[in-house]
C-alpha cells in the first residue's frame, strides 16, 4: 500500500540538524491532519525504507539515517572527502586512545564517577574528562550519594550521533572476562597492536637481561 | 634502553597487557619477579621524561613488588578454606581493562566510519573565523571615536588618595603641666591662644580634655570671654579665686 505521509515525513526530516523522533513526525501530522490521522511507528519506518529504496535506485547522495533516536538525512559515504574540503568540522582530529578508552567505559558503567573510572583505567582522568566534556560526548548527571558525593557522568545524545549509534543498545557488546581467556587472539594481537622494530628491541634487551630461575 | 613512544601505553594496566601479550603469558599464572622487573625498566625510562605520567607507573610497580613479596610468604586463606593468590586483584583489574579496551578498538572502527558521513546543518558547526561584516561590529564609529573615549578614561583616572598616619605622642599629664605653666606665668590665659600654633587636631583636642581635666581638679577656673567662640582660663587656688 502506498505511504501516504512519505512525502511529509522526508519533508519534516529534511527540515531539521537534529534527530528528529517518531513522536515528533506523529504530532506534526496529527497537529495538521486531525488526531483521527492513521500514523504509527511502523508507519514511518516503512515509509523511510521506501524512501530510502527511492533514493538508491535514483542514485541520489543522501539517505535517510535511524541515529540518536531518531531520524537525520546523512550524506553518503563516497563524498566524505568532497565535503571534508569545504567543512573543517570533520577534518578535525579524531579521538585519542585514552579518549576513546574512557568514553568506552563511561558507556557502560554510567553513571559513573571519576574514581571508578580511573580505578578501571589505572590513571589519572581529569584531562580526557574535561576534554570530553568539552567535546559534549560526555555530561555531568548528578552526584552519587557517596563520600564527597563526587559527580557522575554519563554520555550525551552527540556520543550516539559521533558514534553512528541509535540507542546505547546498540553498543559493541564487551566480551566476558571467560570469553577473553578463552579467545587465541588474546595471544596473538600483539603483532597487530605493536610496531615490528620496537618489539625486536624489546625482545633483544630482555633475552639478554633474563635470569630463567627467576620466573615463578 | 627502550625505544618505546611513550603514547602507546595508556597507563600501567596497558603497559603490563602488553608484556603479557608479548611473552603469551597466561594471565593466570604471571610470573610477577620478571614482570616486575622489566616494569621498573620502564618506570627508569620514563621518570626522565615526565614525572607526573611515571607517579602512576610508580604506583603499579609498588604494587607488583608487593604482590612479589606476599607471593613469597605462605598463602593466606579464604573463609572456603581455599588459597588465596595474590596476584587475583591484578588480574581482575587487568582483565576489566582489557574488556574496555577491546571495546574502544570497535569504538574507533565506528568512529572512523561515522566520519564519513555528514548532516544537515553540518557546516554550521564550523567556526567562522573571518568575520566580514563590520557594520555589524561597528556601527557608526570610527577609530578616532574609539581613541578619544579611551584617553577620557585615561584621564580620567585619579590617583589613589594615600592616607598617612602619623602618630604623635602626647599625652594629657603633658598638657596639663603645660596650661599649669601658662597659667602660672599669665594668670589669665584665652584658650585660643594657649591654643594657637598647634598643628595637630589632636594636640587641641588633649589640650581640652587637660583643661576638663584642670577644672575638675579645681585646679582652673574657666570664665565667658569678650571674643566669640572663646573662654577664658584663670588660676584657681585649691578652688578658691585668687
Amino acid at each position: 500500500m502506498e505511504n501516504i505521509y512519505k512525502n511529509i515525513i522526508e519533508a519534516l526530516i529534511f527540515s531539521s540538524d537534529e534527530p528528529l523522533t517518531n513522536a515528533e513526525i506523529i504530532k506534526a501530522i496529527k497537529g495538521i491532519d486531525g488526531e483521527d490521522a492513521e500514523i504509527t511507528a511502523e508507519d514511518i519506518s516503512s515509509a523511510i525504507d521506501l524512501l530510502n529504496q527511492e533514493f538508491e535506485s535514483s542514485g541520489r547522495a543522501v539517505k535517510i539515517i535511524k541515529i540518536a533516536g531518531g531520524y537525520l538525512f546523512a550524506t553518503r559515504e563516497e563524498f566524505a572527502k568532497y565535503i571534508g574540503y569545504l567543512s573543517s568540522e570533520k577534518t578535525k582530529r579524531r579521538l585519542s586512545q585514552a579518549a576513546l578508552e574512557t568514553l568506552a567505559i563511561i558507556a557502560y558503567k554510567q553513571p559513573i564517577t571519576k574514581p571508578e573510572l580511573e580505578s578501571i583505567r589505572g590513571v589519572n582522568s581529569d584531562y580526557i574528562l574535561a576534554t570530553l566534556l568539552d567535546k559534549k560526548l560526555i555530561t555531568i548527571s548528578g552526584r552519587a550519594e557517596t563520600i564527597g558525593r563526587p559527580l557522575l557522568y554519563t554520555t550525551t545524545e552527540e556520543f550516539l550521533k559521533y558514534f553512528g549509534l541509535n540507542s546505547l543498545s546498540d553498543l559493541p557488546k564487551p566480551r566476558e572476562i571467560e570469553e577473553i581467556m578463552q579467545d587465541e587472539d588474546f595471544i596473538e594481537q600483539k603483532n597487530k597492536i605493536m610496531m615490528n622494530a620496537v618489539e625486536e628491541t624489546l625482545e633483544n634487551e630482555t633475552e639478554n637481561e633474563e635470569n630463567p630461575d627467576e620466573t615463578e | 634502553m627502550y625505544k618505546i613512544r611513550l603514547e602507546h601505553f595508556e597507563g600501567p594496566l596497558d603497559l603490563l597487557l602488553f608484556f603479557i601479550k608479548r611473552d603469551e603469558i597466561n594471565i593466570y599464572d604471571i610470573p610477577i619477579s620478571k614482570i616486575t622487573k622489566e616494569f621498573l625498566e620502564y618506570v627508569n625510562y620514563i621518570r626522565m621524561l615526565d614525572l607526573e605520567t611515571a607517579g602512576e607507573f610508580i604506583l603499579m610497580a609498588s604494587t607488583l613488588m608487593h604482590i612479589k613479596v606476599r607471593m613469597l610468604l605462605p598463602r593466606e586463606i579464604d573463609e572456603k578454606g581455599e588459597e588465596i593468590d595474590p596476584r587475583a586483584d591484578l588480574v581482575r583489574a587487568l582483565l576489566e581493562y582489557k574488556r574496555y579496551k577491546e571495546v574502544s578498538e570497535e569504538l574507533s572502527f565506528l568512529e572512523s566510519n561515522q566520519r564519513k558521513i555528514s548532516f544537515r546543518g553540518n557546516f554550521s558547526a564550523d567556526p567562522i573565523e573571518h568575520p566580514n561584516e563590520y557594520g555589524i561590529l561597528l556601527k557608526n564609529i570610527t577609530v578616532y571615536d574609539i581613541a578619544k573615549a579611551f584617553r577620557k578614561v585615561i584621564e580620567g583616572i585619579k590617583p589613589e588618595p594615600v592616607h598617612q598616619i602619623r602618630k604623635i605622642n602626647i599625652t594629657i599629664e603633658e598638657q596639663i603641666n603645660f596650661i599649669i605653666g601658662k597659667i602660672e606665668e599669665y594668670t589669665n590665659l584665652h584658650f585660643l591662644t594657649l591654643v594657637h600654633g598647634m598643628k595637630e587636631k589632636i594636640r587641641v583636642v588633649i589640650t581640652f580634655i587637660a583643661i576638663l581635666e584642670l577644672v575638675k581638679m579645681q585646679r582652673i577656673g574657666l570664665r565667658e570671654s569678650s571674643n566669640f567662640n572663646d573662654f577664658v582660663i584663670y588660676k584657681l587656688d585649691n578652688g578658691k579665686h585668687l
